[in-house]
């Protein structure tokens, strides 16, 4: 069956993807039997459905993905977890006492898992997988810049890592914690994670990462 | 009619500006041009100067206007004080109230609202510059900044203005030749459905004219929709794929 799109390549909403209505993936739709784009994005097949991954847009929580969010509301039974933006995720817990032991003020950040996600909302982990962050710096970047920045099997986030020294702890929905010895790896990691911010998708961008760190880290704050 | 005393035709067969018939103002689009929103765009059609930014999906505010199983699209369409020749006043006018309507409702008829429960996206159209068309000219520069700011949707559209001047069907009118020409019709539409989106008529057309002049738009559309997707695969085409 045909295929109208060379892999990786750029489609923009309402170009035509495949003739197969069957094989709608995430990122298209389907029109009288045939796939089209519905976002700007790389056209990819990904267990043999076409797929468009976005380059712009908001968060879409997936069971499964590590997230950082702030304290929103603290009810009787849970929390509310803000994930930035417009989402709100729930962490509902059934045990009275133990929301109490657990004690989360609002603005607290805390790092969890999303258990489900649906039409009724967004529900996080309980337990050990919902744990506080309790010191670092806390930045946001586009979401949809998480994976460049974790790079081919986290080969970009090790090297921040081992070159800022700092630790860095990553929300799929775009927030970031920096948490470092020194103020210098700190800047130069938060530097670092603006540049591939900002010019993700640019060839040779690990190099200019590696530079950019080394300078900063010798001193010369630019 | 005092209409017809004016001359929108020279002697050579162009018009005033010195265009063909069945032809378009020098056409600019821009995408990606405001920094604080999610997605925005810029068109330019001959004198016709239009900004729009998209902000979104977001919390709607109030928050009982919230729909539980799609989002809101709000649609501002707005011109500046200094976009006419007599300063027009803040605020929004009736024409300007009635506009965003229908700007709003062309541009939900492509727009996957129902992908994001409980939010809302709000487009701001504001035109810089009047020149004829601009509300045209707002929905091409509306849909290019929903799509820019990654909004799933099913088609970007394109409109443009056809109008009647002196007798002769033409496209793209401007200011002077809506102004003393005998009809003006906006249309918008989304190529990829085939579907009109939006359609207005001002003035007067018989049957056999009125569907020339949707065969004119249409020819229009048609420029517009290419440059629009040119100048999106112009913002993004520095993006390499191995990356991801």
């Amino acid at each position: 069956m045909p295929l109208y799109f060379s892999e990786k390549e750029i489609v923009l909403p309402g170009q035509l993807l495949s003739d197969n209505g069957r094989r709608s993936g995430e990122g298209t739709y389907v029109l009288d039997g045939k796939v089209y784009a519905a976002v700007i994005g790389l056209a990819t097949i990904k267990n043999e459905k076409v797929c468009v991954i976005p380059l712009k847009g908001v968060y879409n929580p997936q069971v499964g993905d590590k997230v950082i969010g702030i304290i929103a509301e603290v009810k009787p039974n849970g929390y509310e977890v803000s994930l930035g933006k417009h989402l709100f995720a729930t962490v509902k817990i059934p045990d009275k006492r133990e929301v109490q032991a657990m004690n989360f003020k609002i603005g607290d950040v805390i790092y969890g898992v999303v258990k489900e996600s649906g039409l009724r909302g967004v529900f996080l982990e309980t337990g050990d997988k919902l744990k506080k962050i309790t010191s670092g710096l806390l930045i946001m970047i586009h979401p949809s810049k998480i994976p460049r920045l974790i790079g081919r099997r986290g080969s970009m986030i090790n090297m921040l890592k081992k070159e800022t020294g700092c630790e860095l702890i990553i929300g799929k929905n775009g927030y970031i914690v920096i948490r470092g010895d020194n103020p210098l790896g700190e800047f130069a990691a938060l530097s670092a994670i603006k540049l591939i911010e900002r010019e993700a998708h640019s060839q040779g961008l690990t190099e200019r990462v590696g530079k950019l760190i080394k300078k900063i880290m010798q001193g010369a704050v630019s | 009619m005092k209409s017809n005393e004016v001359k929108l035709i020279r002697e050579d067969g162009r018009r005033l500006d010195g265009r063909a018939f069945d032809e378009l103002r020098p056409l600019k689009i821009e995408v990606g041009v405001l920094e604080k929103c999610d997605g925005s765009a810029y068109v330019e059609l001959g004198k016709t100067k239009v900004y729009a930014a998209v902000f979104g999906p977001r919390e709607v505010h109030p928050k009982h206007l919230a729909l539980a199983d799609r989002a809101i699209l709000n649609c501002r369409y707005h011109m500046a004080s200094f976009s006419v020749d007599e300063r027009k006043p803040l605020g929004m006018t009736r024409r300007e109230i009635e506009l965003s309507k229908v700007i709003r409702e062309a541009l939900e008829s492509v727009v996957f609202l129902e992908e994001f429960p409980r939010t809302c996206i709000d487009v701001y159209i504001e035109v810089i510059q009047a020149d004829g068309g601009t509300r045209t000219a707002g929905i091409t520069a509306g849909s290019l900044a929903l799509a820019e700011a990654g909004i799933p949707m099913i088609d970007l559209v394109a409109g443009v203005a056809v109008g009647k001047i002196n007798g002769h069907l033409v496209l793209d009118i401007s200011d002077i030749e809506d102004k003393y020409g005998e009809a003006d019709m906006p249309v918008a539409m989304a190529p990829r459905l085939n579907s009109i989106v939006l359609l207005q008529l001002n003035g007067r057309l018989t049957g056999e004219e009125f569907k020339n002049a949707l065969e004119l738009a249409k020819k229009g559309i048609m420029e517009i929709y290419q440059q629009q997707r040119e100048a999106l695969r112009r913002k993004y085409s520095g993006i390499s794929a191995e990356e991801v």
